[in-house]
This record gives C-alpha cells, structure tokens and sequence, in this order.
C-alpha cells in the first residue's frame, strides 16, 4: 500500500472534514483513490485495522452524510471519468462513469455521445458540482422531478465495493435499492450505469412576480388544484422564492458569475414563482398562455414576467434558483464564524393534507414568533419548501432547532407529511427521524446494513447511530 | 428615431477547435447564445424606444440558427429583424463582417443610429464597429459607458478613455459602441416572447445587397486569417484551505518564511 495514497490529514486537508452543512467532523487519514484496485488497496489498509471509513464525492451534501467522524476519508472526486456508452436501437442510451463526475462534465461527456438526438441525465440538482456518486447515495431528484420521478428510473446498475472487499454489480429495482437512496451505509460505489433520456424539444422558463404574499399564495394553490395541461407539452418545476430569499441572493449576485448579469427584481416584489415548461413549442405557447392568464388574475403583471428560453439561459434560471440555497448556506456560514457550534437549520419536509398558502403562512407565522430571521424557497408541487432558519447566534439557532422539531411533529402528526426528503438523513438529521421519521425505514436500514456492512465500517453515524450498526 | 443594434450569436464555450486550413472557428455542435456584449447593446436602443418612441431593428449576421438572436429581441421588444445570410458571408474577418453589415444595413434604409457591443467572446477583437462607421461614413465613439442625453438632432454620451471618462454630443447619423456597464440588460419578457413567434424576421443574402461581387465577402474577402485559436493551458488543480484570520495568516507566514 502506497504511503502517498493513505495521506495523514493536517491542516491542508482542512477543507475534507466539512460539507455545506457547516458540520465539523475529524479523521485521522484521507485518500483520493482514482480507480477500484485503489479503493480497494485503501479498503484493505483500513480493514486490518478496523478503521472506519467515510466516502466524499463532491461534499455539497447539507446533512454531514459526507463529514467524517474519525478513521479515514476516502475521497473519491477525482474517479471522474466516462467509461462508455451503449444506444440501442430502441433509443435507450447508456452512460457509464465513475461515481466522483459532477453534473457539468457529466453533461459535456454526454454531448460527445454521437447520435442524431441529444440526451441528458433528468436528476438535475441545481449544485452542479454534485457528483453522481453523491447524488445517487442521497436519492436526490432536483428541480424537474415533478415531470421525470424518481432517480431509480435513470440508474441502470451500479458496481458496490462492500467492506469486505468484494465488488458487487447490482442491477434491477430489488437490487439498486440497496444503495440508491441509502446515503453510502452499504457500500462504495465505484461505477454507475445511467439511463439517458432524449431531450425535449424546448424548454422555456417563466417567472412570475407578485407583490403580496396572498396573490402569489392563492395562485400557487389555483395551480396545484387546476395543474394546466397542454397535449405537447408538460410543467417540468414549479419553484417559489420569497422575498427573503431573493434579498439573500441580490446581496451576493456580484459575485456570482453565472447570474450577476440579470437585472435586480424590484423592490415591491414580494414572492416569486418558477416554472419550466418542457416540450413542443406550440404546446409550450399552450400552457404558457394558461399560466399567463391565471397569474393576471392574480395580479401579477405578464408584461414583467421573465420568459427565457435555450440551453444556457435554463441553465441561468437554474443557478438562480441555486443560488438560493448557496446564500442560505453562507448567511449560515457567517454566523459559524462567531460560534462554532451553528450549523444548517433547513426544512425538508413535503406536505399533504394542506394547502401551499396555509403552510406557508405558518411557517412565517411560527419563524417570526420565535423571532428568527428565515427564508424560504422550495418545489411549491408536493408542498416541499425549504425554509431556512437564519440564527444570528447560537441561542437563536437553540430555538431554530426547536422550531424545526416542533414543525416535523406537526408534519408526522396524523401522516401530514414526510420529515426528510431529498436532501437525506445524514448525521444532523439522525436525532430527528429516529423521533419522528418512519420507523419501517429505519428497521429496513438497519437490516441492509447489517447483510451488506456487518462490520460497520463504511459511513459510519449517517441514518443512525454507528453503535446501532452493530448493536 | 430609427434605430439599428447589431447583435451576433456566439457559442456558449469553445474548446477553440478551428479549421485547420480557413483558420475559421469550428461551430458545430455547440451551444449558441446571444453574444453577452451585445445585450447592453440592445438594451440601450430600448430604453431610447422608450424615451423617444424609437423603432428598433436588430442585424445579426450568421446562419439559420441565428434566428434565435432576432427571436429573443423581439421578446424584449425590439420591432423588427433582419438575418444576414448567405454561404459567401462565412469565414469572414473584421473587414468583410463590418462590409457586409455596412451593404445590409443600407438595403433596408436610413438609421439615425447604430448600436453595438463592445466586441464578441468569439473575435474578442472589438473592432468592427469602428470599422462599420467607417463604412458607413459616420462619427462614432467606442466605450460608451453612459447615455448622458437624448434629442432630436444629437445624443450625448460618456466614454471611458483610459482613466478618464469623456463626456460628448455626437450627431446623427452615429455609431455607439457600448460598454457592459451602460446599463443591464432586461429580461424578455412572457408577453412579447408569445408574440416573437410568430413575428417575421427578414433575410438578407448577397441577392440583396447593392454590391453582388461575392469577393468582397467572407473568407474570400477579409484581409487576414486566423493562424491558431487555442484555450489557455489548464493548470492542476489545486486545494482550497479554509482557515479563520489568525490561522491563515500564520499558515502563510510559514511559505514565506520557507521561500525565503
């Protein structure tokens, strides 16, 4: 075993015990492994000594799912690279690559597939610099989930190293679901085959802007219950902005390349609402047109929407809507500069039984009663909003934590919703879920672990507690 | 007022793969856009059309795909468009592209003004304006960073001259060349994008220009030719380290106490 590969960490190395959640971890050593006979030279190092190992891709997770809490890092960032690709005549295109690809060259690598269509992978974070290793272990589904599902329809197989050292090719939905979703407890991936999808024809994004909370309300609501339709084309997101979150973002535009050029949203804007209409362009003009009229009847002036169209100008309306949880992130980290101890205060819960208007008046309700600066901004279909609690101390971040406690026992009560969605359970959202989350979840992960890490050595504390591993 | 921007559609990122032999950019298969330092351009024509009640026509040069470039200025409210094109205007330097935009802005008329970017992210050359006045044989001022007024007869405009900033009125008929900062760009509107479907856009070819002899255009008539396009050599990748003030300061201290 190369000493160079099994680096001892020091304060180079600083940058590897963090993800966008803020949470501070420690680890005694790290690897940057570029192929399976690495990965598994490492493994075998580390199992002699029963050293626990925490797999990274691209560190963008906001639950510490990637933080190590002692033993080794096992990086796998640079394992990059595109192996091959197969189109079948029926049109079914894969992709095989290395799990630490991120997003935008996975993108550049796929418009080298020669073929008379264009494809493209549907799980689109907005992080673009998630890896598809990362993205696959957390089940994240991205912006157009709404149109395309779940990520298990897109993934093909998957190579697993187990702790054991043996490599396993998983394929089929029984299989797959061993490690899609699952947050890296059962195994390290190596490879992954994607499933592509062809393009479609157009995509348009259209932002409507209201000037008070009840109009933008009540129109996500006349939205969600009439969900316009078009034979040619579908909405492919429904995204919402409150004010805060677009002062959050205006506050850093300039230093933001990929959005600092648009025009800043006027001051008596008070919520946003995004969608993306994907398809024919006729049946774009279609549901356009329905949106555009129900959003005047919701006082929102059609001649200030935004309409943008193109590969690059979606791709701008996505960082934009990125760039909400990017600021987010950095208001936290400004206040993890004054003490330590903060960390990400985020809701990810989804919604039933509810209307949009009515959780999203409580959530402003209890945040401005407990006195905590927030913002909030999520998939407004399914009632998945992301509210960050923005603590400017450490006693405000106590009662954060509290206030988003007390809203996943409001949510588990009486199958109001899910406590944990896209972004995973990780290490912070552990106390959490075993309190409120689905019992049958946890006991399922458990049980996997147990048959495919009974030694307990792969990610260790995320999902649960690593003393229930192997309890 | 009669206003004309001249706007070009770029790709997104290249990797500089040229023609060998032409020395010409090879576009294909790339993602196009709306020249970024052209938007400002545009932008300017339409705060004046909202100013004055101006009409604003836009010229972009290139193929069919460069529709697209007339289509989103139509949806941020440009009032017409015309696509210059024709197989004997490629390859073009900056003498045949500022001729050509010269033949095909006279063949539909008068304009009282000229607007263009400051240059392309593809040419980088930040030349053809200049050079288009030249043709045309009207004043014009590069580096416009402010419109200071507008009137009848002239507009006043200031410009950046190295560390000074110059203020001018310049008559009519006059080409602007704009900086990025003289104002941001809107964003098309939902409106007048439905609308910019179905609006027409003009084509001009070599049929309708005054001068038909097809050597004074594109590769055949530009002056120059591109020897080697290549991206900067990408250097490794290095670390991030994250420390607070103190930390790094003493971190720092230390390679340059080590260098020393």
């Amino acid at each position: 075993m190369s000493q160079q590969q099994i680096i001892k960490t020091d304060q180079t190395y600083q940058e590897f015990l963090i993800d966008e959640s803020k949470y501070q971890g420690f680890a005694e050593s790290i690897s940057f492994p570029v192929s399976e006979a690495e990965i598994l030279a490492v493994l075998a190092a580390m199992r002699e000594h029963k050293t626990p190992v925490t797999i990274q891709g691209g560190k963008t997770g906001i639950t510490g799912a990637a933080v190590p809490l002692g033993g080794h890092v096992m990086n796998l960032s640079r394992m990059d690279q595109c192996k091959e690709h197969e189109v079948y005549e029926n049109g079914t295109v894969l992709l095989s690559v290395e799990p630490g690809i991120n997003l935008i060259e996975l993108k550049k690598e796929i418009g080298k597939i020669p073929s008379e269509k264009d494809f493209f992978w549907p799980p689109d974070p907005t992080e673009t610099s998630a890896t598809v290793g990362g993205i696959v272990a957390s089940g994240a589904g991205g912006l157009t989930k709404l149109l395309y599902g779940s990520i298990e329809k897109y993934v093909e197989s998957i190579r697993l190293i187990t702790s054991d050292g043996n490599i396993h090719v998983l394929r089929g939905k029984d299989e797959l679901a061993n490690v899609i979703g699952r947050e890296g407890i059962t195994g390290i991936i190596s490879q992954l085959t994607l499933k592509l999808v062809e393009k479609p024809d157009q995509t348009w994004g259209i932002s409507f802007f209201f000037n008070s909370h009840e109009n933008a309300e009540d129109f996500v609501d006349r939205i969600l219950q009439e969900k316009p339709t078009a034979d040619t084309a579908k909405v492919a997101a429904i995204e919402y902005m409150d004010r805060s979150t677009i002062d959050l973002i205006e506050a850093r535009k300039e230093f933001m390349s990929s959005i600092k050029e648009l025009p800043d949203i006027e001051s008596e804007v008070s919520d946003l609402v995004y969608f993306e209409l994907q398809g024919e362009e006729n049946g774009i003009e279609e549901l356009a047109g329905q949106l555009m009229a129900l959003a005047e009847n919701h006082n929102s002036d059609s001649d200030k929407a935004w309409a943008v169209s193109g590969e690059m100008e979606i791709e701008r309306m996505h960082a934009f809507r990125h760039a909400a949880a990017e600021t987010a992130n950095l208001r936290i980290e400004q206040a993890r500069r004054q003490d330590q101890r903060i960390t990400k205060l985020g809701a990810d819960m989804t919604l039933n039984n509810i209307t949009f208007g009515a959780a999203i008046r409580q959530y402003r309700q209890d945040a401005k009663k407990a006195k905590i600066k927030y913002c909030i901004f999520g998939h407004a279909a399914g009632i998945h909003l992301h509210v960050n609690l923005l603590p400017e101390s450490y006693e405000e971040y106590r009662k954060g934590i509290k206030l988003l406690e007390m809203w996943a026992r409001i949510t588990c009560k009486e199958g109001h919703g899910t406590v944990v969605s896209e972004h995973g359970i990780g290490k912070l959202k552990k106390t959490l879920f075993r309190e409120l989350g689905s019992k049958e979840y946890l006991e399922e992960c458990k049980m996997i672990k147990h048959q495919w890490d009974p030694i307990g050595m792969i990610n260790r504390g995320n999902i649960f507690d690593w003393k229930e591993d192997i309890g | 007022m009669k206003i004309a921007v001249c706007m070009k559609q770029v790709p997104a990122y290249s990797e500089g793969n040229m023609d060998e032999k032409t020395g010409v950019l090879l576009r294909q298969g790339l993602v196009a856009i709306s020249n970024v330092y052209d938007l400002p351009a545009l932008e300017t024509a339409l705060q004046i059309k909202e100013q004055t009640g101006a009409s604003v026509a836009v010229f972009t040069m290139g193929p069919e795909t460069a529709e697209k470039v007339i289509r989103d200025a139509y949806a941020c409210g440009a009032d017409s468009g015309y696509l210059i094109s024709d197989i004997t205007f490629a390859g073009a330097d900056v003498l045949a592209t500022s001729y050509t935009l010269m033949q095909a802005i006279k063949s539909t008329g008068d304009y009282d003004l000229i607007l263009c970017g400051k240059q392309t992210t593809d040419g980088d050359t930040a030349q053809v304006s200049g050079a288009l006045a030249k043709w045309l044989e009207i004043p014009h001022i590069n580096w416009v960073s402010r419109l200071v007024e507008v009137s009848e007869k002239y507009i006043g405009a200031e410009y950046l001259m190295g560390a000074e900033a110059v203020t001018a009125r310049i008559t009519y008929p006059c080409l602007l060349a704009v900086e990025p900062s003289v104002f941001t760009p809107r964003m098309p509107s939902l409106k007048l994008k439905m609308q910019a479907g179905k609006k027409s856009v003009n084509r001009i070819g070599l049929i309708d220009l005054e001068d038909k002899d097809s050597g004074h255009y594109g590769l055949a008539g530009s002056a120059t030719k591109v020897k080697k396009i290549f991206p900067p050599k990408r250097t490794q990748k290095q670390p991030v380290i994250r420390m607070d003030g103190k930390d790094s300061a003493a971190y720092i201290k230390k390679i340059v106490d080590d260098i020393m």
